[in-house]
């Protein structure tokens, strides 16, 4: 049996309530930079490097305003969750053709197997299945509404 | 240029190591993911892989056969590939950050 870290104690500092920011490419820049100024990575332009290569291979955007950007990568320091909400949405390539408002960074450590990053998207993903949760996650006032929820959600 | 390019080969590496799997992709698919052909990541290998100095290629390609990971990070003075303490003198050259570990032989980044 394998034991899966919840993303857990979800740094209320990788809570990006509202980006300004348009393409995706500077969006995935700057939540890179967030977590290595929270101490979770070591080298953004690495994982940015990785997360932009992951991209071309297999796009993030799972539809309904969510993208999921994941990496395993040796620029990571601490597995963890970044979240970022754009109100006005972004372009993303989603196939339901959705602007993205949601995106879920998920960062796992090189020493990770690839089984135990997919179950941390897996439940990132499941987080925004609900529309419910969906809402909540849009309309959080601060980082302490976000992380009940993630708390909640990621049993 | 070779320590950047190393970095970024080793995670290109990780990435491979799942789109080689069908079970791996399978799961991307069932997550609502569209993973593309890896061709293009095997091309981008073979363009790395001519960017690191020969000695490097070497040391890197031997762990990632026998290990399937050729680089790790230290922490704390321990290698984790192995998990072995290296001692002080194992520490990299002034503005080096790479250096092999001297008990598995992977190549150890100390950032």
């Amino acid at each position: 049996m394998t034991t899966v870290a919840v993303h857990p104690v979800p740094d209320t500092s990788l809570f990006l309530p509202d980006l300004k920011l348009k393409r995706k490419e500077s969006v995935l820049h700057e939540m890179a930079c967030v977590a290595q100024k929270a101490g979770a990575v070591r080298d953004a332009e690495l994982l940015h490097e990785t997360l932009l290569r992951r991209e071309r291979w297999c796009p993030s955007a799972v539809g309904k305003g969510v993208a999921v950007p994941n990496a395993r990568s040796l620029a990571v320091t601490e597995p963890r969750l970044v979240i970022a909400r754009a109100r006005r949405g972004l372009e993303w390539g989603a196939s339901d053709r959705v602007a993205v408002q949601l995106v879920l960074l998920v960062l796992s450590t090189s020493e990770m197997s690839v089984d135990s990053h997919l179950e941390r998207v897996m439940r990132a993903i499941a987080i925004t299945r609900t529309q419910r949760n969906r809402l909540k996650l849009l309309e959080a006032e601060d980082a302490r509404i976000v992380t009940a929820l993630l708390r909640e959600a990621a049993l | 240029m070779t320590e950047a390019t190393l970095l970024e080969l080793h995670d290109l590496d990780l990435q491979l190591a799942e789109a080689r799997q069908a079970a791996h992709v399978g799961k991307l698919k069932k997550l609502g993911f569209e993973p593309g052909e890896r061709l293009s990541l095997e091309r981008l290998r073979a363009r790395l892989l001519a960017g690191v100095e020969r000695r490097w290629v070497q040391h890197y390609e031997r762990a990632l056969q026998r290990y399937g990971r050729g680089l790790v990070a230290m922490r704390e003075r321990v290698c984790l590939g192995c998990f072995v303490t290296l001692p002080t003198s194992a520490s990299p050259g002034v503005g080096e950050s790479l250096t092999l570990c001297e008990s598995c032989g992977r190549i150890l980044y100390w950032r």
